[in-house]
């Protein structure tokens, strides 16, 4: 193990620009992550950043309207589910959404009801009034569409059955005690991301509304706010210069590595049941320190350091949706030899430390 | 390892010195002069001021509500600094490990972050776990949860159900109180209520604010929680509202409270434009109740972010947000709100809130009840505070402010006619003795053998802004962190919490109170020494029962 940590010092104090991607890991892997990015003037991506560095952008750039899943679970009395992803990605949503069992008390006196903008509506719990925003029209132009219809403003489709069914549900949201819209970042670009978020300003000038946007796989979010409260800035940012510098496009690991501007990778992945993808051209010419759970095909002189899954092999801070907020998960198989992610990571910083005095 | 300190002006207020002396420091604590021994290590400290540590009693350091800040707004700092406001041109400037290094330069050595939510305590905790330097400790938000709620409607049947669960969420979250934030405002929001009075009633649940804050202030009291409970009272920000904090101070019938950021609550509505100082009459019921203790909320000019969990209030100020953007996050109890704020030396309200703070202050009869804070961020930066230590003990800085400010702000503002100036031992009340006394830290806040050796030794100036910014020395533990205002050592402190009993059927009601409303367990969100490596990260403080 020690000639293998001592091997990758050796190859991170070499690089010009290492970039740490992946980051499939806990709050104090990521912590430890960012820790070395700093001290080597690395940068720092996340495997599942695509959507969470779009809704960060749009959260600087104008602000954001979220409300927590129990919230939402409780007390929303119209829920808007926004393409196909929310459901892709958690198949049993809608059950969690709309609970059989009784809620907290809740605003009005509707009855809940559903909206599904661009998506079939498959599945849906029994007793829940369903609306289908969907055919032909592509997802941005129904979600622009529903948008106009809440601000009671003009639009014209040919569809006169889909145009009753956009007019009769910006009423019912403007008739909401609570409506919510639920969407994955990663499924929407940036513009309809604001056309939510203005529809959701609209309805709040006179009732209660709100997002809930599917949090990234990987613990995508713990490791955002890790970056965040460590260093002011999201992952995709980069700890080159004298400040750290945040870019969604610049910054992006597989960019970096395409175009060589990175010349190390240390790619992480260590978090139970889940995998991260790593980017085209990861481990090809580019040499890298693989920290993962599982085995991977890297190069022949990359270092691989086998590490124990987070939640499985040790408890793991991690973001929890249900709580909208980083909470601990207790390890399935406590009594794994392999190092954690943030063990490995230190070490290595170590190792690189006392070179640095030597 | 002894070290001496010589011939410094030591200033406790809390044992009435203030006299030149030499402090002794050994194995993290103050001591006694050694008998026959030398000390291993002298520092000339003769002509400086030596101050105990300071504590700030409300400071948003730490957690998702201030995260989310930072989402928001990285660019904070930049713009501060494009002001000329003492804080690096830098996002990171608002991350963690600059918060401790910027702390200790100046002499702080005790944080207290006061918005804990506690189903997102281990964030707060991870957080306040990475801020080096500085020890801390985190108040738990309760009031406008359904769980507190639940119990408040159905009467007193199970009264000790509520304090064992105050206990239980002080304990998961290791806490070192409570705090209450707009006591049923934020769960009225999300009926639709956009105002919320202390005698108005919470949708569905038929309590009122003064009946949580009365509960609270019951239940705190029973399980000996040194600090009484820290309440963010109704209507903060709104002209007229002294009327309610006069009132909330007369419904706590001697009931001990410490009321947050009272500055935002010294408003009047008298003249032309309808908003005026409301000072004089806040500070006569401040001055008359002595079981309150407040901290004021100091604002200053420049740009600066509100984060609270008043979502109620900041839901109504969004239209103010300056930049353009805000957040209003609606999570369990209290949600948050998030919304950038420029206070402007020109504008008529800004000024008169500046100068209101600064009455609260030179008017209090008893500064042992009228605590330093600026609720940073949302009144102004903690990297400014040497600037308010500026004006309040310096008439002459006080006047050169005052003069700049609008004509209309002058003539409505008794400010000018003030000519109190703080001393040193007043400051040293205001920013370590009484803070270290309210919250039950008692072995900080002064310099009596014994106590914890966190020390500021200070150059005295005139110009108390340069005096404070930079400490010649700061002691932490009896560790030398700080020269010449360089941080030369990176340390890590600890977090101070209570650790109340409770009955142990209250874990199994709040287990499926979660499982049955979020389909999730207590066990995900309670904060374990896990949350930090460092073996001694946690110390309880004791409970008086
Ligand atoms: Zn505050």
């Amino acid at each position: 193990m020690d000639s293998t940590l001592q091997r990758a010092a050796e190859l991170l104090s070499q690089a010009r620009l290492p970039v740490f991607g992946g980051l499939f890991t806990d709050v104090k892997g990521a912590a430890a992550a960012l820790s070395l990015a700093r001290k080597l003037g690395g940068v720092v991506d996340h495997a599942a950043s695509e959507g969470t560095s779009r809704a960060a952008r749009v959260m600087r750039e104008t602000g954001a309207t979220p409300a927590s899943f129990g919230e939402v679970r409780n007390r929303a009395d119209t829920i808007v589910v926004i393409g196909n992803m929310p459901r892709t990605r958690d198949p049993k949503l809608l059950d969690k959404l709309f609970p059989a069992r009784a809620t907290l008390p809740r605003p009005g006196d509707n009855k809940r009801e559903l909206i599904v903008v661009g998506a079939k509506k498959g599945k849906v719990p029994s007793g829940v009034r369903v609306t289908e925003i969907g055919g032909k029209n592509a997802l941005p132009e129904l979600v622009a569409l529903l948008a106009a219809a809440v601000r009671e403003g003009p639009f014209d489709i040919r569809d006169s059955a889909l145009a009753k069914r956009i007019l009769s549900a910006g009423e019912r949201l403007r008739n909401s005690a609570f409506a919510v819209f639920v969407y994955d970042p990663a499924e929407l670009d940036e513009p309809v991301l604001h056309t939510v978020l203005e529809a959701v300003r609209h309805l709040v000038k006179t009732t209660r509304a709100a997002t809930l946007s599917l949090s990234a796989p990987g613990n995508g979010e713990g490791v955002n706010l890790c970056s965040t409260w460590t260093c002011g800035l999201p992952v995709r940012t980069s700890f080159a210069g004298d400040v750290p510098e945040n870019s969604i496009w610049a910054y992006e690991a597989g960019r970096l590595l395409r175009s060589n501007e990175a010349d190390a990778l240390v790619w992480i992945d260590a978090l139970d049941g889940e995998e991260a993808t790593p980017p085209t051209r990861s481990f090809r010419g580019v040499p890298a320190v693989v920290l993962s759970s599982r085995p991977v095909k890297a190069g022949r002189d990359d270092v691989v350091i086998e590490v124990g899954a987070a939640a499985a092999d040790h408890d793991a801070a991690v973001y929890l949706p249900q709580i909208a907020g980083i909470g601990m998960v207790k390890a399935t198989a406590a009594n794994s030899k392999r190092p954690t992610v943030a063990e490995v990571l230190s070490r290595i910083e170590a190792l690189i430390d006392a070179k640095g005095a030597a | 390892m002894l070290v001496k300190l010589e011939g410094g002006r030591i200033i406790d207020p809390a044992h009435n010195r203030d006299a030149v002396g030499d402090l002794y420091l050994e194995d993290g604590r103050i001591v006694e002069k050694p008998d026959g021994r030398e000390p291993d290590e002298v520092h000339d400290v003769s002509g400086k001021i030596v101050m105990a540590g300071a504590i700030d009693v409300h400071s948003h350091i730490a957690g998702s509500n201030v995260t989310l800040g930072r989402q928001l707004m990285p660019e904070l700092p930049l713009l501060a600094a494009a002001e000329g406001q003492p804080v690096l041109p830098s996002p990171a400037a608002w991350g963690s490990y600059a918060t401790g290094l910027r702390y200790a330069q100046m002499g702080y050595t005790t944080v207290i972050e006061p918005a804990m939510i506690p189903t997102h305590a281990i964030q707060a905790q991870t957080e306040l776990a990475s801020i080096p330097i500085i020890d801390v400790a985190g108040l738990v938000v309760l009031g406008n949860d359904d769980y507190t709620l639940n119990l408040l409607r159905k009467g007193d049947a199970k009264s000790d159900e509520l304090k064992d669960y105050v206990a239980w969420t002080l304990a998961h979250s290791k806490a070192i109180g409570l705090k209450v934030i707009n006591a049923g405002g934020s769960e009225a929001f999300k009926f639709n209520a956009r105002t919320f009075d202390l005698d108005e009633q919470v949708p569905e649940y038929g309590v009122t604010s003064r009946g949580i804050v009365e509960a609270m202030q019951k239940v705190v009291a029973d399980l000996g929680v040194p600090h009484p409970p820290h309440v963010h009272i109704n209507n903060l920000g709104i002209a007229g509202n002294v009327d309610t904090a006069v009132a909330t101070l007369k419904a706590t019938q001697g009931r001990p409270i410490h009321m947050a950021h009272i500055q935002f609550y010294g408003y009047g509505k008298e003249g032309d434009k309808g908003f005026s100082s409301g000072a004089p009459r806040l500070m006569e019921a401040i001055n008359k109740h002595k079981n309150a203790t407040v901290d004021v909320g100091q604002v200053l000019f420049g740009q600066t972010i509100t984060i609270s969990g008043d979502i109620l209030r900041q839901f109504d100020g969004r239209r103010a947000a300056n930049p353009k953007k805000w957040i209003i996050n609606q999570g369990e109890g209290n949600g948050t709100g998030l919304v950038p704020y420029k206070y402007k030396k020109k504008s008529f309200v800004n000024a008169l809130q500046w100068a209101i703070g600064l009455e609260i202050f030179l008017l209090a009869d008893d500064l042992w009840r009228v605590l330093f804070s600026t609720d940073h961020p949302n009144g102004a930066l903690f990297t400014r505070y040497p600037e308010i230590f500026h004006l309040l003990m310096d008439k002459n800085e006080r006047s050169r402010w005052f003069d700049a400010l609008p004509e209309a702000t002058r003539q409505v503002s008794t400010l000018g006619s003030i000519s109190r100036e703080l001393t040193l031992s007043e400051l040293a009340i205001i920013t370590r003795a009484a803070p270290a006394k309210l919250l039950g830290l008692i072995d900080r806040g002064h310099l009596a053998p014994g106590a914890i050796a966190d020390v500021a030794v200070y150059t005295n100036r005139r110009d108390k802004t340069k005096m404070f910014s930079a400490a010649d020395l700061v002691f932490k533990s009896g560790k030398l962190v700080v020269r010449k205002g360089d941080v030369v050592d990176v340390t890590w402190g600890r977090c101070y919490h209570v650790d109340p009993g409770f009955d142990s059927q209250i874990k199994r009601r709040v287990k499926a109170f979660y499982d049955t409303y979020y389909g999730a367990d207590p066990s995900w969100f309670g904060v374990t020494e896990a949350v930090s490596d460092r073996p001694d990260r946690f110390a309880t403080i004791r409970c008086a029962s």
